[in-house]
């Protein structure tokens, strides 16, 4: 059990052509006893690189990395006092579940055979493979492995548990099975972990703080509520929560938001907030978003759309709405790489055609969405009148991708950690 | 999805996990030290080839004709005119001189056997591999079985074989025509015939191993789709297998130039009209030229020579033979 | 070698004719014989396996019965008068028991030191590393390369007055050494010629099966808390032992024939003392003394030994389910 100290850590590899890359920029991270942090982004953010280096599996270019105060930079991996569970299990084919389960014993300790065998059998019971004991790790199936896996770290009783994202490889039942019994095992054992994964639902559901990666950077550090309802900036707005908070690309006149097919007056602080910033993101999230069929009762609030097309999810709705009049719905960041890549998404949407909009920023673009409970109905090609809540709204600075502005809690008290 | 990041290149640190911690100066100084090892015969007999008698006593025999050693830099000390006085490209000559007729021997047993093995061997692995019938296991085994037999309990069958069954005699016929008249076919034709035989075994083990990847799907579909067993193989089991010629051609040329002991049961001597060049060079020594030390390395060098282009050629093909 | 017999079968079936096959399109077991994949297949197999099975089973058959005789010079073999005297005569024969004996001792040295050589030149190359590929060719070399050529170059390696090595010993004062012409000597160094030339075939059997374990199971043992040595000795190792017998099975049934480079290296038929070997015996005694007959006995000696070795490694390898 320790604290684990990132301090402006940073790894940049070099390429056989001598171009450098840098995997992980600048990060700095303080875990605290017992807590279980996930590293959560998505695909070449850094995530696992960052993880790598705390177990010593990469060396660190910069910065340093502190277990308990003493700086571990230079120590070798196999003398870190760490576990660690890979993606892909890493279990030795030739021994036995115990044989697995006993090596690191074995290697890292001095303990005597006996009390090795005890350890393994009190975690192998703990993991629910008790049975499993003497048999290959050919002979068991995922589900099993990935247990065996976990029981391999957990006898160690380590400083720190590292986990590269161990449910990856098991089917969506068994996946969200083992976050349970994950969660419940690291309360039990309360051993600080660290967890890479580029599922965000993992990262909101197990963590007791996400820090969240993009591109190397670490963008946000909070409690899983924290990031959801208060994100720092475009991206972590985008990244947490499913489905995606909308954006709408809008600019700011006097306190009022402009977008060539609607105007969304701001209530006074959220205006003041954003003075002087002209060009802003509109952000808001599905939950939020009220679908108003009756488009009579329009307010300042109200866009008009047409829904493309709903999914019924059970207990909720999922509504894919297309805004009228060619509204410019895009990620700036995401247009930044539209532009890189060729496509235009904001010269199609100020010639407002709708083939422009559709053909080259994408579907998936210009769609808003909205979520509502199962019980209410609605049909495809609808149109219809949404209402954006002003106590709801992000709003982000569109060049810096900052958070200006997020949305008001009624009842913070409720929201931990807030 | 975890991201693997590129190789690290960092010369202060382990290359990576994976490898024992030398320090990479020290890494490749061992590598290089290999390299000598692996080399130094065949630079040795490079050096000797082309020195004169005296180049031969007066150097060392890993150093150029004319050099000695010295302790300063850069501690090879020549002298140019002694370095061509001792120099001398007759051992090559004669080298090739003795050796020419073996290399067309060679070269006359050695491809039809080739060939024929690939085919042979090809449809063997076919009819075992991508057919499937009763007792095929017990056939398999005795191909496996096949290739490691010891030769020398074959040798002496061998000899009463063709002493038996007199080729020159018998196809006496085929002997006439104008192409194939020369005293040493019918050996050849022994040679042909027993190098095929016995190139069967591992060649058919090799195709083997290719056709065990292919998908047996794709043989059902093309059976359901009415083709016979010799359609399959023409249309799609052979043009498939050609990669795997190439590594059983690489691999089998070598070999069978390469052998020895059948052509000292065959040929017997190295004065007969068929004698390949492996028996020239081998019973070379047994003659006044044996103590000729810088004729015997030329010898060997251009007695190996077809084999060693072929090696570095395809290097990664006879590798791929070599491992199976 | 014999990887190809550890390959996983694609379809899963075993050799068994396609019963499964035959359940879905609902052939009645008539039809099924009628039409038999076995008749069917038989072109295929059929002349090669003829071919071989008379060059090689027939013809050991045909050794056995001629060492049953008592041929030998130009008489022609008497198979009416068939008896074990020949394998009497071995027994009591004292050069048959020193070329077992070098045989044994040959086989045990030259397989155990072709695989640790080769073992330490993969892991050393299991990496990437700069020219790697250019290494692997230079140790593999000298496979390339008949035995007749490599003994040429050792001859001179060895010789005990210009010989290289004998100059390298020379420096620190030691030597001359007799490689070739002292008994205690001769067998080792024939032995090392040998590895010099197939070490690179380990290596390239043992790269293989490295390549076939993944990286994370380095790391795992690393934060595992194991040291370098530790790793290799009880992860990687351990994994090796299915390349670690095919590649046996190769380097010792390669040196119970192995002739060629010994024929070249003593110039005929008989090796200085210390270094004759079973095969050279035999050969010797065919070609050089005309004793057919007792020479046959000597093969079908080879032969059993070899039939020792590679029979319990097929048995083993179908009981796996990989034939």
């Amino acid at each position: 059990m320790a604290r684990a100290k990132l301090d402006e850590v940073t790894k940049i590899f070099t390429e056989d052509d001598g171009s450098e890359v840098v995997a992980v920029d600048d990060v700095t991270l303080d875990i605290d006893d017992g807590e279980f942090l996930v590293l959560v982004g998505p695909s070449g953010c850094g995530k696992s690189t960052t993880l790598r280096m705390v177990a010593g599996l990469e060396t660190i270019t910069d910065g340093e990395i502190r277990l308990d105060g003493t700086v571990i930079n230079d120590v070798p991996a196999k003398d870190r006092d760490i576990a660690m569970v890979f993606q892909s299990y890493a279990l030795y084919p030739h021994m036995s579940v115990r044989g697995n389960m006993s090596f690191g014993l074995e290697e890292s300790t001095n303990l005597g055979d006996d009390e090795i065998a005890k350890r393994v059998e009190e975690s192998a019971g703990m993991m629910g493979i008790g049975d499993l004991l003497d048999r290959k790790p050919s002979d068991l199936s995922g589900g099993q492995q990935q247990r065996v896996a976990l029981g391999r770290a957990i006898v160690r009783d380590p400083a720190v548990f590292l986990m590269d994202e161990p449910l990856s490889n098991l089917d969506a039942k068994l996946r969200a099975q083992m976050r349970t019994e994950l969660q419940r095992l690291q309360n039990e054992l309360d051993v600080t972990t660290i967890y890479v994964t580029h599922d965000q639902t993992e990262a909101m559901t197990m963590g007791d703080r996400i820090a969240i990666l993009d591109d190397g950077e670490l963008q946000q550090v909070g409690t899983p509520l924290e990031c959801y309802h208060r994100p720092k900036n475009l991206f972590v707005a985008g990244f947490i929560g499913d489905p995606p908070m909308n954006f709408l690309q809008v600019t700011n006149e006097d306190g009022t938001l402009i977008d060539h097919s609607f105007e969304y007056p701001l209530p006074p602080q959220v205006a003041s907030a954003v003075e002087g910033t002209d060009s802003l993101v509109l952000g808001v999230r599905p939950e939020d978003i009220e679908l108003e069929p009756d488009q009579s009762r329009a307010d300042d609030h109200t866009i008009s759309a047409t829904i493309d097309v709903v999914e019924p999810m059970g207990d909720e709705n999922v509504v894919y709405l297309r805004l009228a009049d060619g509204a410019t719905i895009a990620r700036p960041d995401l247009a930044e790489q539209d532009a890189a890549e060729g496509t235009h998404v904001n010269d199609a949407a100020v010639e407002g055609s709708d083939d422009a909009k559709e053909g080259i920023a994408g579907e998936s673009r210009s769609t808003i969405i909205a979520t509502i409970g199962g019980m209410q109905h609605f049909d495809d090609g609808q149109d219809i009148s949404i209402r954006i809540p002003p106590d709801a709204i992000h709003v982000f600075d569109a060049d810096s991708t900052e958070a200006l502005h997020n949305r008001t809690l009624q009842d913070a008290d409720a929201v931990p950690g807030i | 999805m975890t991201t693997a990041p590129p190789q690290e290149t960092d010369s202060t640190s382990s290359d990576g996990i994976r490898a024992l911690p030398l320090r990479t100066a020290g890494y490749y100084l061992l590598l290089l030290g290999l390299v000598v090892f692996y080399l130094l015969p065949m630079e040795t007999g490079f050096m000797t080839s082309i020195k004169t008698a005296v180049g031969v006593r007066e150097s060392l025999p890993f150093l150029l004709p004319g050099t000695d050693l010295s302790f300063q830099i850069p501690f090879v000390e020549f002298d140019v005119d002694t370095m061509l006085e001792q120099t001398t490209d007759e051992k090559w000559r004669d080298a090739y001189d003795t050796l020419s007729r073996g290399m067309v021997n060679s070269m006359l047993f050695t491809i039809p056997s080739t060939i024929l093995c690939a085919i042979f061997g090809s449809m063997a692995a076919y009819g075992l591999t991508l057919v499937k019938w009763r007792g095929q296991v017990f056939v398999l085994a005795l191909f496996i079985a096949g290739i490691f037999i010891p030769y020398q309990a074959v040798i002496i069958p061998l000899t009463e074989l063709y002493g038996f069954i007199d080729l020159q005699y018998r196809l006496g016929a085929i002997w006439a025509l104008p192409f194939l008249s020369e005293e040493r076919h019918p050996t050849i034709l022994e040679l042909i015939i027993t190098h095929t035989a016995y190139g069967i075994p591992i060649c058919t083990v090799l195709f083997r191993a290719q056709y065990q990847t292919m998908s047996w799907e794709m043989i059902e579909a093309a059976r359901l789709d009415g083709a016979g067993l010799w359609r399959i193989y023409r249309r799609i089991v052979l043009p498939l297998s050609i990669p795997m010629f190439s590594v059983v051609f690489i691999f089998q040329f070598t070999q069978i130039w390469n052998e020895f002991l059948f052509s000292v049961t065959l040929i017997r001597s190295s004065v007969d009209e068929a004698a390949s060049v492996t028996l020239i060079l081998g019973q070379l020594g047994q003659a006044i030229e044996g103590t000729d030390f810088p004729l015997r390395m030329a010898g060997a060098f251009v007695a190996a020579a077809p084999t060693i282009v072929v090696y570095i050629l395809f290097t990664d093909k006879f590798a791929e033979g070599v491992r199976v | 070698m014999l990887e190809l017999i550890a390959a996983v079968r694609s379809d899963g079936t075993t050799g068994d004719t396609g019963d499964d096959e035959d359940e879905r399109s609902g052939r009645s077991r008539w039809e099924r014989l009628r039409q038999s994949d076995f008749v069917r297949s038989a072109p295929f197999w059929g002349p090669p396996f003829l071919l071989m099975g008379f060059f090689v089973y027939a013809a050991i058959g045909w050794n056995f019965l001629l060492s049953l005789t008592d041929y030998e010079r130009f008489q022609g073999p008497d198979y009416s008068n068939l008896d074990f005297g020949m394998y009497r005569r071995m027994l009591d024969d004292p050069t048959f028991w020193e070329a077992t004996q070098n045989t044994l001792i040959l086989l045990i040295v030259f397989t155990v030191a072709c695989l640790v050589a080769g073992l330490l030149l993969a892991i050393l190359l299991d990496r990437e590393v700069r020219f790697g590929r250019g290494f692997r060719t230079i140790y593999l070399l000298p496979m390339s390369l008949s035995f007749i050529v490599t003994a040429q170059f050792w001859k001179w390696m060895y010789n005990s007055q210009f010989g290289i090595i004998n100059e390298f010993f020379g420096l620190f004062g030691l030597g001359p050494y007799g490689w070739l012409s002292n008994p205690d000597l001769v067998l080792f160094s024939v032995i090392f010629a040998l590895v010099w030339q197939f070490s690179g075939y380990t290596m390239i059997v043992y790269l293989a099966a490295l390549r076939a374990i993944p990286q994370d199971q380095y790391e795992a043992a690393r934060v595992d808390g194991a040291s370098t040595l530790k790793l290799y000795w009880r992860v990687i190792i351990p994994q090796l032992k299915p390349a670690m017998v095919s590649a046996s099975v190769v380097l010792l049934l390669f040196s119970l024939k192995a002739f060629d480079f010994l024929f070249a290296l003593f110039d005929g038929y008989q090796p200085r003392k210390g270094a004759d070997i079973l095969s050279t015996m035999m050969v010797r005694e065919a070609f050089a003394r005309s004793q057919w007959a007792y020479s046959s006995a000597i093969a079908i000696v080879l032969f059993l030994l070899s039939l020792a070795v590679i029979a319990p490694y097929l048995y083993q390898q179908h009981r796996q389910g990989n034939l």
